[in-house]
């Protein structure tokens, strides 16, 4: 087998066992690897409380990691979200997927509660439990100092111990997998730490196909504007795009009560560069190195991060900003659900906190101490407790990151029907609405949109599963993808059969989330959006969604996908019928 | 939807890249949508129906070049590599279908086909091409594999073996068209320096849609740029020349604002251009007889394999520089900006032409057609050179 290893370490720190497992080549081609191959692995699992001991954790790379494929050293950790209830995937870079397939692993399967806290090494040899106990309690960075002479090291930090409903996972270098609690899930495990090591090398079919085929890649990222261009994300980072949403006045603002913030210029791509002069890094091997750094190595915060930080709460305070991201990363939470939770709880209260009020309450979070005990529950569960349920901006338990969907009506949709809550990167129709790639689509009008998201949706499950980055889709296409899978693998792969996997990826994730009792009641948006327009101006009306019309668009989403009036499988045996 | 799809078959009819009554538009959202010629239509439902894509065109290219390209390449070739480099970066080899290689009651080769590629060629049918998210998508990419199929015939007829008598009457209805110069209609664009924002933006889609009327660019590709003290007005990416309404971005020159990240992918070029040369407007396109003529080359033993991005030297049409260099931040940026200046105008290898103004959109607009114009009498009398037993005026 070229391309995967074949095998998976299963793990149960109840035990205190470790023992390989081959994958067959059948299951690895029909799903791939990361997102895919762990959602196919929860099969007899998703049904468990995300807490329960024998939820598992699934570490899972791809085929094309370990190669010199353009972005994909990454991987995907998969379980049942805390959040949201759903089954969750989360992708990340770093180093760690990269050694995790050199040590010979296309996943980790780790079951099982320990009955102390414990960090895990991870060689070709297999499993090795290390007592974590100094560990514990520890930030995510001196966790890392503590194991890095040992490899890559993956980590929880207090939140994840103390169970905050979006505790991140994160990775040595800053990267993290960042949404929906998976890092509260290690904790429940009693899982401080993964640290990895290996040098075996992922071996390539045919090499000259290969290269041929990632050359194709990079000149496909030097022609988009979005990826090399002056204004683009290799020389700023994402927040490129905080001048571009506010321009669009769809950046949203004081809990989505507004879309436009005036002071966005003082935390925008330039006002960081000017600030803080940063270094470029990012995932290891990547060409397009989108992540900015302070020159210490401290990671500076995303595009997402600096609108909910600032924006959302109403700061312009860069610095604070900055704080808030590395507090969180050091604490090991979800800064999108961090901040807006916080966001939330600052308006239902009648006043959004300052600045200088949100490390302290950052840290409160991560301890589950005072204010910070709510918080940690996210903004759902939050507002429900305040009796002001209509505040929380989440669709399932998600909260929702830095696209007003009154701003963008494929964005609306697509996060109605995100199989893991408000997410924007599912379909990501940011791209062909606001970044105007692959072809640019009417950012105001619903019409053919539900289509544009389900072809989407099943393309980013194939992504999610290679493991790719979605940044190199604002260049390269599925066409450049399969020609570098084929030849990795010498298994042959088109675009349509991706999508056809991504399909199968996307129907068994709702499927279990409809046997969890998820239903169309949850493919909605926040009633805000229906009812209170953004911020218009500048030649520019956004007004509240039309709900009518939205809600046919997801009756046509429900059609196209094969699902009933009400987004039910109309199929009862689809799970059997699927590899 | 039924808007696009008669948006996009008015454009095919318009530049004149698809014949009408061999062309159908399909389209699916939650029901299938079709359009245009009947007899197309259960092939294109065979086939879209079995794709995860929107949008599906199957068209009879307007002027032969698929008789021309299947007569003239081996019977086991199985695909068109492209010859200008926008094609070739964007949609890489072309599958090339024969009649006896599917049926129409069971395409499913071709549904394989266009499960790998965003188009490709069936003989019989034309040129098949799918979007993946708007209708506009299979349009442009249509175009581009019409592109691939226009440019690679007719420099074969250059640089491969010498027309037939029959190519030469096939082409008939292409030598009228070169027959007659393009006119420089020019004389009611703007003129002058342009200082507002309003003139700015009116006489930049002005341009635009003048260059589009006048066929200098296949369907709507190519950008265009103005600039303005210490800001820069340049058309987004993946605008339509003709339809720039919104589509223009502001771009300070100090990076002050990334809000530009949606520009045209030569804004790097662009904003090269103008510095090196202190120029008012660029105008950027791909006249098809200039991308043909700039893939001559008298050189075969100089060891570049690659020319159109590592040949480092300065070649000319005419007076007119050519030059090599990738799209977007490869080495357009470079090249183009130290040769532009000495005609205004400069042309990239297999891929279009640049051409600069003091003040308004005349002056590139002139000097493109000028040069397109130039590159169609040159491209005739080298044809004629190599058929001298052959009168070409009589086949007109």
């Amino acid at each position: 087998m070229k391309g995967w290893h074949g095998r998976l370490l299963n793990i149960d720190l109840t035990t205190g066992r470790s023992w390989p497992e081959a994958l067959s080549a059948d299951l690895l081609q029909n799903y791939l690897g990361g997102r895919g191959l762990g959602v196919r692995l929860l099969r007899d699992f998703y049904q468990l409380d995300p807490f329960d001991p024998e939820m598992p954790l699934v570490f899972a790379v791809g085929p094309l990691c370990g190669t010199a494929a353009p972005t994909a050293a990454r991987l995907s950790v998969v379980s049942r979200s805390p959040l949201t209830g759903t089954i969750y995937d989360c992708s990340a870079g770093g180093r760690f997927a990269w050694r995790l397939k050199a040590a010979g692993f296309d996943a980790l399967k780790i079951v099982g509660r320990s009955s102390a806290p414990v960090a895990l090494g991870i060689t070709p040899q297999g499993g090795e439990f290390l007592p974590a106990d100094q560990l514990w309690g520890r930030r995510i960075t001196e966790t890392v100092q503590a194991l890095e002479t040992k490899g890559s090291v993956a980590a929880i930090g207090p939140a994840g111990e103390n169970r905050v409903l979006y505790a991140n996972i994160m990775m040595g270098e800053g990267n993290s997998v960042g949404r929906g609690g998976l890092g509260a899930v290690m904790g429940a495990k009693n899982l401080k730490a993964l640290v990895v090591d290996g040098q075996l090398k992922t071996s390539i079919v045919d090499q000259q196909r290969f290269t041929e085929a990632r050359q194709d890649v990079i000149r496909l990222f030097k022609a988009s504007p979005v990826i090399y261009g002056d204004l683009g994300i290799a020389n700023y980072g994402t927040p490129a795009l905080v001048d571009l949403m506010a321009q669009r006045r769809m950046a949203p603002t004081e809990n989505f009560r507004k879309t436009v913030f005036a002071d966005a210029d003082q935390y925008s791509g330039p006002a960081i560069r000017k600030a803080f002069q940063p270094k470029n890094h990012g995932c290891y091997g990547c060409p397009i190195q989108c992540k900015k750094s302070l020159q210490d190595g401290t990671p500076l915060p995303e595009y997402e991060t600096v609108n909910h930080f600032g924006a959302l709460n109403g700061i312009n305070d860069l610095r604070s900003i900055v704080n808030s991201n590395n507090l969180c990363n050091q604490l090991g939470m979800d800064t999108i659900s961090a901040a807006a939770s916080i966001s939330a709880w600052g308006e239902a209260r009648g006043r959004f906190p300052r600045a200088e009020e949100i490390g302290a309450l950052l840290q409160e979070i991560a301890a589950r101490q005072g204010d910070g005990d709510q918080l940690a529950e996210g903004a759902k569960r939050l507002t429900q407790k305040l009796g002001k349920p209509q505040l929380s901006m989440s669709v399932k338990g998600l909260e929702l990151p830095a696209y007003d969907p009154r701003g963008a009506y494929g964005m609306a949709l697509a996060y109605a029907t995100s199989n893991r809550g408000g997410c924007h990167l599912r379909a990501y129709p940011i791209s062909h609405e606001i970044l105007r790639k692959p072809v640019a689509t009417d950012r105001f009008d619903f019409a053919g949109k539900a289509r544009i998201v389900k072809i989407a949706e099943d393309c980013n499950a194939s992504i999610d599963s290679l493991v790719a980055c979605k940044f190199s889709f604002f260049g390269a296409s599925l066409e450049e993808y399969a020609e570098l899978l084929s030849a990795a693998t010498g298994v042959e792969y088109s675009p349509q059969a991706l999508k056809t996997i991504g399909e199968r990826i996307y129907l068994t994730e709702r499927y279990y989330n409809q046997q969890l009792g998820f239903s169309c009641q949850d493919d909605l948006l926040p009633e805000r959006f229906f009812t209170e327009a953004g911020s218009s101006g500048d030649g520019i009306e956004v007004p509240p969604i039309d709900r009518s019309r939205f809600e046919a668009e997801l009756q046509k989403y429900y059609r196209i996908r094969g699902l009933d009036s009400q987004g039910r499988f109309i199929q009862a045996d689809f799970l059997e019928q699927q590899p | 939807m039924i808007r696009q799809i008669e948006k996009y078959a008015d454009k095919l009819y318009a530049d004149g890249s698809a014949l009408p009554g061999r062309t159908a538009l399909l389209a699916q959202d939650d029901c299938l949508l079709t359009w245009g010629a009947e007899e197309l239509f259960s092939l294109g439902r065979a086939i879209i129906e079995r794709l995860n894509v929107v949008s599906l065109v199957l068209a009879q290219p307007a002027l032969p070049f698929m008789e021309l390209l299947l007569q003239r390449v081996a019977e086991a070739e199985t695909q068109l590599v492209p010859l200008d480099t926008e094609t070739r970066t964007f949609l890489h080899d072309i599958p090339l279908v024969r009649k006896s290689d599917f049926s129409h009651a069971d395409p499913q080769h071709l549904v394989e086909l266009l499960g790998q590629r965003k188009g490709i060629l069936v003989e019989g049918v034309g040129i098949l091409a799918t979007g993946s998210v708007t209708v506009e998508q299979a349009y442009i990419n249509y175009s581009s594999v019409y592109h691939a199929v226009y440019v690679k015939t007719l420099f074969d007829l250059l640089c491969a073996a010498p027309p037939s008598e029959t190519e030469l009457q096939l082409l008939q209805p292409l030598w009228a068209q070169l027959e007659q110069p393009i006119a420089s209609r020019v004389a009611d664009l703007y003129q002058g320096e342009l200082a507002e924002k309003s003139q700015i933006l009116a006489a930049m889609q002005q341009a635009g849609l003048r260059t589009v009327e006048l066929k200098l660019v296949d369907s709507f590709f190519g950008n265009l740029s103005c600039g303005q003290g210490d800001q820069l007005y340049i058309s987004q990416t993946g605008a339509s020349l003709d339809d720039l309404a919104g589509c223009i971005d502001l771009v300070p020159n100090d990076n002050s604002s990334t809000a530009g990240i949606t520009a045209s992918s030569e804004l790097i070029a662009h904003r090269a251009i103008l510095a090196e040369t202190g120029a008012a407007t660029i105008l950027h396109g791909h006249p098809k007889f200039s991308v043909i003529l700039s893939l001559l080359c008298d050189e075969t033993a100089c060891g570049i394999t690659d020319c159109w991005k590592d040949c480092a030297k300065v070649r000319y049409l005419g007076p007119v520089p050519v030059v090599a260099g990738e799209v977007g931040a490869g080495g357009i940026a470079k090249k183009v900006p130290p040769v532009i200046a000495q005609q205004g105008i400069a042309v990239v290898y297999g891929h279009g032409v640049f051409a600069i103004g003091q003040q308004d959109y005349r002056q590139p607009l002139e000097a493109m057609i000028a040069l397109e114009n130039w590159c169609r009498e040159e491209y005739l009398r080298r044809l004629k050179l190599r058929c001298p037993q052959m009168n070409l005026q009589e086949t007109l």
